[in-house]
């Protein structure tokens, strides 16, 4: 009988410590991260989900930027829209989804750029394809540095991650001063420029990746951003004056030859549109580019085409509603500053149309949107959003100089003239900053540039209760203080730990 | 017919009487233990009486005494005295003097006229067993809430499910009839709801085999199986419900909501007993809903037609005909934009038909009518069981076959099952039980949103005649005026899906008896389920006509998935049990388990429609997308307990459960599970022996910690996502980290305490229980929001607190036990809930909505999803307006008046109040049983008080300012549609511009009172007097056919198939088109040979 016990026992102890093991089980059907890194591919996908990320940075520059600044005037919706808080500068607005979701997402992307670089350094060696390798760091450093400058620009101080940290570790990350922040930057942009290839050491498959020259070109915009004035707000501006340092990249840039401004000609006397057509894609302009398709499963393309459109617009035009929901008036600050000959006007932004009756005179940006292109389902438009592009290069090398970078008045006239030229206006001598920054205006609207260069100008705190002055006949919009150029920290944020992240003051 | 005629008239007389009085019986009718009256008074017969007492000396009263072999009878009254008049034919007759809980004594009369019994105690009766975790205990010694029910009676009434079975009869556990689908699963509930996002099913045991806790889906829906799925409840022998952690501890990890023991039935030693139930009848709807007729469709179209027109331009009046209107809006057209002769605008303009006599051409439809149906239910079930010394056993083979209500539904199960048990020696017991089933189910996607019964509710009434119910399928198009789905009438016809589950439950187990009182047991157990769904939908009955007829078989549809689900555990315990002194009572069991569970799914779905018209299958789709996926958990066990009886006076019980599961995190694998609970039999006490009219007394006190390990398989691992992207208009596969995982993340802990006691009063005949208890469930398994420096928004971890409280009644008044034998059980129980804390010392969670706005709330301090809404509070008037009443946007008058509940003078979205919680208060049930002579009646009534229902279903069909198009619930009818006609005060305007707010409109009580069986029998075996024969019944069941309940907006209160919230997170599954619960009428028989 005791034998009988004994044997029970220690059979079943047996059974049971051989089972122990069976507590760690892999999941069958998810590919988890102790199996993934294992072959070089496996490294290019982890890139690749760095770039997928920036599938929402151009909602987010139209609904930070573009909907902030004076050239929307979207106020009318009874306060039941989430852009009307951004546009009408509600001191309360640390709630705001568009708000909560430039943190998120920024540092959904660091994180990602953080695990692909912490795999390279750890397991890197499987790439063996060295250059490759580097490459493929310099992209995720590349695509950190614009998650970065992002969020620098959006909120100023904010934590700097250089590795993917665990939820304890998080907890004990506060936020980087403005000027750590910008450095961490730099040299993720200056290794990006230096490793990075060349457009055309790219196969044709890889077009859309980030360039030598898309980095060089960003850190010069990076420079400049600092070298704006602090306005006494910490963040983006430091006041430094590295408009030479951007001068010099910029005309690195230039001076690739890898990229040509697109000038009206006989077959294409709107040269501007053609830089925004659905058929020309990746076309001499675009220095970096977020990049859509249609049709794919899950969906890869774009929302922004539409973000600023009624929905009624697309039904007067027999569509279907796409989502965005009410109109975002243009505002008629910008409306007026178009000279009537001014070929970017008609182009940029459908004025007034009639639906169901009822005709809606206000205006609105259409400039993505290409009513024959209308995909089968609203979130699926096939068509890039540019993040940079040569016309942007140049005229940021004409504020360097008249920001007292080397080069000379004629310089500037001759970039802003050859803008002028292709939008069908005359030439203008003597180009002053605030000129340029007019014609920036023009140029870039609804390009999600706007409140970013009111901000590096400075512009932005005599044009803004100005224009909220004379534009705001609703009366619906607060008074704009020098606070309210950076954002308030997402209140979700905040109340994750209490006393973590100090609020930004003016929210 | 025969049979009837042979009846005794009195007794049929009798039998008339007891149905009119039947309802009155159902309510707790007050307890009346008067003797009924004698109804055999003749002349010459001898009067013997006499005293009954029990063996300690007590009268007892309502002892059935009668003349053996006759139907004459009696009872004692409250001083335990009878009077009988035996007819002089039966004074050498013999006596029988039973009652329950005692042994029947037989005395001859032998010509005496005062005949004294003393019956004594059935001591059966207290060492009668129940089933607990790992064992059975003496039903005197439980110390912790254990609900009972006792399936003797199952195969006396028809049970198509083994959870429907349990529908009302224990305290506590609440059965909620969600889908009126044949063979779908329940929900069942034990001690309201505890957790958030981890599910609130109970763990069920059959047989000493823990299945695997298969929970419902954010619907609400069994998409991968039930535990209780092809279960047979003919082969149920009784059902016990663990109700707190104290006895269902045991079972650890997964005991947190409970634990249900099912024990199947065996055989018995002795002749081989051979039974047949059989039983058919139909089952239809139990309620209808009430949503405006075609003509009452009509009028509301056309204010709403003639309103739109006049506010759509400066001179358009309602007055206006057609005709004018055309001419009108040519005005405004473009040459080639022109209206024809023929031509309407739908908005503006009204069908002329509507306005003569009989609607000309056009045919007024009850889409409901149309498509539900009275169907047919039948069961036939063989069983043989018996036994010898060596072998017993019970084998039985099921047939079941159940229409649906609604057209195209149906449910077929094939199912058997042997259980046999060997006796190899005297020390070695062997035995297998195995249950193999199949089941074919037919749905073609009745339930849910958007879905076929939702389009027969509000599709509209009003249709050409020459499509009779078949619009806009095949080559019919569709009535101008009406909303544009595909007839539902031709889903339910044409659309084949079909669901075919082959499910095996297998136990192998052998006992070793090491010493008298030491038993070694292990089992092997495997649940293997193979599910199969098949659908497929023809071109005809889907899109628009034109694309009907230039696409043809690209429009065709179908699918297949399937799922397999394998549970295997294997059991070991030893366990000893031993009486020591003869008052030391003690049992001790150890053990260890392994338990592995593993789904694997597959979906195939055909891509770009169909080459062929007629082949079903897949291999004739254009194109195939598919794919397969796997998940698999182990679960390791050790556990231990001992109890401990004294003089079965006092008791103790204390058991431990260590869980270790590959579903935990890295730092948390391991999980202790304690309990210990004592009990008190107040009654063996020698004071109680003063206060006789207690005849039982026991107080019990428990306390016990269980867990809920529904945490995901691979919750704890750092998983992969697709994050594609795509560079020069091609796809690239992009993967990256998709969550930051949790280490820790681990069970939820619920820890119970309860109170209770167990009382019989005058002589038992009333028994009952009570308890109070409070059940905080801790370390709930929710998102707490993190920095998103790590990447993410929140991490899946433990965290918030709800507590439930509540107690539980259960009552057994035996208030005649003569040959007229009536028996009431009664249960009620009272729970209520509130969360105590929330991820990240949140004080409230706004649940997102799958349509518009939050309705629901996790706040502190409120129970678990409130319903947060603006209040509706009459219908502004002209005068409110001028007040400067506050208003939602652009209301106008005649528009719904909403309570400014912040008070700053605009209706809004902050102006939302907790108006209501999902979970009743109380839940009740009550049976009412007789018996007399071979009748037998019972009657089930059960019912709940004090929960809400926020119906999205109820917003489908009742919104401010629904299009014409969609048919409305039928208090439209009772509209505002002028200051002098302002209607009921509740229904405002038809053509109300100012859109929406999540309000009041969509509350409902979830009320009900239900009688959910009436099941009447006659023993034939009165009748049929054969050897062959040991017993035969008939019966006739009536189910759900008597019942009322407050939800307005859609057919059943209990309903859940959507998911109202949208989000994973925070499930929450509510009504969007649930059926109504079936109402049926059965005739049943029942043959023992």
């Amino acid at each position: 009988m005791k034998r009988i016990l004994f044997s029970t026992i220690i059979s079943g102890s047996l059974l049971i410590s051989s089972c122990e093991k069976d507590l760690n089980l892999t999941p069958i059907s998810d590919a988890s991260t102790e199996t993934f890194y294992a072959i070089p591919n496996d490294f290019i996908q982890g890139v690749n989900a760095i770039y997928a990320g920036l599938r929402t940075y151009p909602d987010r520059q139209l609904n930070l930027s573009e909907t902030r600044s004076d050239n929307l005037y979207a106020v009318s919706d009874g306060g039941v829209r989430d852009w009307e808080g951004i546009n009408s500068f509600h001191k309360t607005i640390a709630s705001n989804p568009y708000v909560t979701e430039a943190w998120s997402a920024d540092f959904n992307g660091i994180f990602k750029a953080n695990t692909v670089l912490d795999q390279i350094k750890k397991n890197g060696s499987i790439i063996t394809n060295e250059a490759l390798r580097t490459r493929l760091e310099a992209e995720a450093r590349f695509l950190r540095a614009l998650y970065y400058f992002d969020m620098v620009r959006t909120f100023g101080k904010v934590p700097v991650i250089e590795h993917a940290v665990t939820a304890t570790e998080a907890l004990n990350v506060s936020r980087n001063t403005v000027a750590e922040v910008y450095d961490f930057i730099i040299s993720d942009l200056k290794f990006a420029g230096d490793n990075l290839p060349s457009p055309e050491q790219y196969a044709a498959a890889d077009k859309g990746r980030a360039t030598k020259y898309a980095a060089k070109g960003l850190l010069a915009l990076v420079h400049m951003t600092r070298s704006g004035p602090t306005l006494g707000v910490e963040g983006p501006g430091l006041g430094l004056n590295e408009w030479q340092d951007a001068l010099t990249l910029l005309n690195e840039v230039i001076g690739s030859g890898k990229y040509s401004f697109i000038a009206n000609s006989a077959t294409q006397p709107n040269a501007y549109a053609s830089i925004f057509s659905y058929t020309n894609e990746n076309n001499a302009e675009v220095v970096f580019d977020i990049q859509y398709i249609t049709g794919a499963s899950p969906v890869l393309g774009s929302t922004f085409s539409w973000l600023l459109a009624p929905d009624t617009w697309f039904q007067s035009q027999g569509k279907n509603i796409q989502g965005g929901l009410t109109i975002r008036p243009v505002s008629n600050d910008l409306l007026n500053s178009y000279q009537a000959a001014d070929k970017r006007l008609a182009f940029s932004i459908q004025t007034g149309f009639t639906f169901n009756g009822s005709t809606e005179t206000r205006s609105f940006f259409k400039k993505y949107i290409d009513i024959t292109k209308v995909p089968v389902n609203r979130l699926d438009w096939p068509i890039n959003y540019i993040v940079m592009r040569y016309t942007d290069i140049l005229m940021l090398k004409a504020e360097c100089i008249l920001n007292g970078a080397a080069g000379t008045q004629l310089d500037v006239d001759g970039i802003v003239n050859q803008v002028r030229t292709r939008a069908g206006l005359t030439s203008l001598a003597n180009v002053t900053l605030s000129q340029l920054m007019d014609e920036r205006r023009k140029e870039f609207a609804a390009e999600g540039l706007r409140w970013n260069d009111l901000v590096r100008s400075g512009e932005v705190i005599n044009k803004i209760p100005a224009w909220i002055q004379a534009e705001d006949v609703q009366k619906q919009m607060q008074a704009f203080v020098k606070e309210y150029i950076i954002y308030p920290v997402p209140q979700s944020q905040l109340d994750v730990k209490p006393g973590l992240y100090t609020q930004n003051a003016g929210y | 017919m025969n049979l009837f005629l042979k009846l005794p008239i009195d007794s049929l007389h009798l039998v008339k009487n007891l149905i009119g009085q039947l309802m009155l019986l159902t309510v707790f009718a007050g307890f009346s233990y008067a003797v009924p009256a004698n109804s055999y008074n003749r002349a010459a017969d001898v009067v013997v009486s006499g005293t009954v007492t029990s063996s300690e000396g007590e009268s007892l009263p309502g002892v059935s005494v009668t003349i053996k072999g006759t139907n004459l009878g009696s009872a004692t009254g409250v001083d335990g005295k009878y009077t009988l008049r035996v007819p002089t034919a039966s004074e050498g007759g013999t006596l029988v003097f039973t009652y329950l809980g005692f042994i029947t004594q037989e005395v001859p009369v032998n010509g005496r006229s005062v005949i004294n019994v003393t019956l004594k105690e059935d001591v059966r009766a207290l060492e009668e067993v129940v089933v607990i975790g790992y064992g059975t205990q003496k039903k005197g010694n439980i110390t912790g809430p254990v609900a009972t029910f006792n399936a003797d009676n199952l195969d006396e009434r028809p049970v198509a499910r083994v959870d429907q079975a349990m529908v009302g009869q224990m305290a506590g556990v609440t059965v909620k009839q969600t889908t009126g689908t044949p063979g779908k699963g329940m929900s069942v509930q034990v001690r309201g709801t505890g957790s958030i996002s981890a599910g609130n099913e109970p763990l069920y045991v059959i047989d000493g085999f823990p299945l695997s806790p298969a929970r419902p889906d954010v619907n609400g829906n069994y998409a991968t199986g039930n535990p209780l799925d092809n279960m047979n409840p003919n082969d149920i022998e009784s059902i016990q419900v663990l109700k707190d952690a104290s006895s269902a501890a045991i079972y650890g990890s997964r005991a947190s909501n409970g634990v249900v023991l099912i024990t199947t039935k065996r055989g018995k030693t002795g002749k081989p007993k051979i039974t047949l139930n059989s039983y058919a009848g139909t089952v239809e709807r139990s309620k209808k809903l009430d949503m405006l007729s075609g003509e009452q469709w009509i009028e509301r179209a056309t204010e709403m037609i003639n309103a739109q027109w006049a506010a759509s331009g400066a001179g358009r009046t309602a007055s206006q005909s057609t005709v004018d209107r055309r001419q009108i809006l040519n005005s405004t057209l473009a040459a080639d934009k022109q209206l024809g002769p023929n031509d309407v605008n739908t908005s503006y303009m009204i069908d002329d038909r509507w306005a003569m006599p009989g609607y000309p051409g056009l045919r007024i439809i009850d889409w409901q009518d149309e498509g539900f149906r009275r169907g047919l239910m039948q069961n036939y079930q063989l069983s043989a069981s018996g036994g010898t010394d060596a072998v017993n056993y019970f084998v039985s083979g099921n047939l079941a076959d159940q229409e649906g209500m609604v057209l195209g539904m149906n449910y077929r199960s094939y199912s058997a099952r042997a259980n046999v048990e060997v006796n190899a020696n005297s020390k070695l017991k062997f035995g297998l039980n195995i249950s193999p089933t199949f089941s074919i189910t037919k749905d073609p996607g009745v339930e849910g949103k958007d879905n076929i019964l939702h389009q027969m509710v509000s599709m509209t009434p009003v249709q050409e005649d020459t499509m009779g119910v078949y619009v806009n399928v095949g080559n019919n198009g569709q009535y101008r005026w009406s909303t544009s789905p595909n007839s539902p009438i031709s889903k339910l016809e044409e659309t084949s899906a079909e669901t075919r589950r082959f499910r095996t439950l297998a136990t192998v187990f052998g006992e070793y008896k090491i010493i008298n009182g030491l038993n070694l047991r292990s089992t092997l157990n495997l649940d293997n389920t193979d599910n199969r769904f098949t659908r497929y939908i023809p071109y005809t009955i889907q899109g628009a006509l034109a694309a009907r007829q230039s696409q043809l078989t690209q429009n065709t549809s179908g699918s297949f998935s399937s799922y397999r689900r394998q549970t295997f555990v294997n059991e070991n315990t030893l366990s000893y049990n031993k009486v020591f002194n003869k008052f030391h009572d003690i049992s001790v069991l150890g053990g260890f388990s392994y338990n592995w569970d593993r789904f694997d799914n597959g979906e195939f779905n055909s891509n770009g429609g169909y080459t062929n018209s007629v082949i079903t299958t897949l291999n004739k789709a254009a194109g195939i997308t598919g794919t397969t996926t796997g998940t698999e958990n182990v679960l390791l066990s050790y556990y231990g307990r001992v109890q401990y009886a004294f003089k079965s006076k006092y008791m103790f019980s204390g058991s431990v459960r260590r869980d270790g599961s590959s579903r935990f995190g890295q730092n948390s694998k391991w999980g202790l599970f304690p309990s210990a609970s004592f009990g008190w039999r107040v009654k063996e006490e020698k004071f109680m022996e003063k206060v006789p009219v207690i005849s039982d007394l026991k107080l019990r006190g428990s306390w016990g910690k269980a867990g809920n390990y529904n945490v995901g398989d691979y919750s704890s691992i750092s998983t992969l996502a697709n994050y594609n992207y795509t560079f020069n208009g091609v796809q690239v596969i992009g993967q990256a980290p998709n969550r930051v995982v949790n280490p820790d993340v681990s069970w939820e802990v619920s820890n119970t305490f309860n109170a209770g006691v167990d009382f019989g009063l005058i002589s038992n005949r009333i028994t009952g229980s009570f308890d109070v208890y409070r059940k905080d469930n801790s370390n709930l398994l929710l998102n707490i929001p993190v920095p998103q420096t790590t990447g993410f928004t929140t991490l899946l971890g433990n965290t918030g607190e709800v507590r439930n409280k509540g107690w539980e009644l259960e009552l057994t008044s035996r208030n005649y036990t003569g040959s007229f034998q009536w028996t009431t059980t009664a249960n009620l129980s009272h729970n209520t809930n509130k969360v105590l804390s929330l991820p990240g010392g949140q004080t409230q969670i706004l649940i997102p909505s799958s349509l518009d706005i939050e309705h629901s709330i996790l706040k502190v301090g409120e129970p678990l999803y409130s319903i947060n809404v603006v209040r509706q509070i009459g219908i502004l008037s002209q005068t409110d307006i001028t007040a400067g009443a506050a208003m939602y946007g652009t209301q106008s008058a005649g528009d719904p008046k909403y309570f400014d509940a912040n008070n700053d003078g605009v209706i809004n979205a902050n102006d939302r109040v907790i108006v209501g919680h999902t979970t009743p208060d109380y839940t009740w049930g009550i049976t009412n049983s007789f018996r007399y002579k071979g009748f037998d009646l019972s009657v089930l009534v059960q019912g709940q008080n004090g929960g809400s229902i926020y119906s999205l279903f109820g917003r489908s069909v009742n919104r401010t300012g629904t299009g014409f198009l969609d048919n409305v619930l039928g208090t439209w009818a009772n509209r505002w549609r002028s200051p002098e006609d302002p209607g009921d005060g509740e229904v405002g305007k038809t053509y109300s511009t100012f859109g929406r707010i999540k309000n009041t409109d969509w509350l409902y009580s979830s009320n009900y009172v239900r009688v959910r069986n009436i099941t009447m029998g006659y023993d034939l075996g009165k009748l049929i007097k054969t050897k062959q024969i040991q017993g035969a019944r008939l019966y006739i069941t009536a189910e759900n056919f008597f019942g009322s309940d407050k939800y307005d907006g859609g057919f059943n209160p209990e309903s859940s198939n959507t998911n109202l919230s949208g989000s994973n997170e925070y499930p929450e599954a509510g009504d969007y088109g649930g059926l109504p619960l079936p109402k049926s009428l059965i005739l049943g028989l029942n043959f023992t040979f």
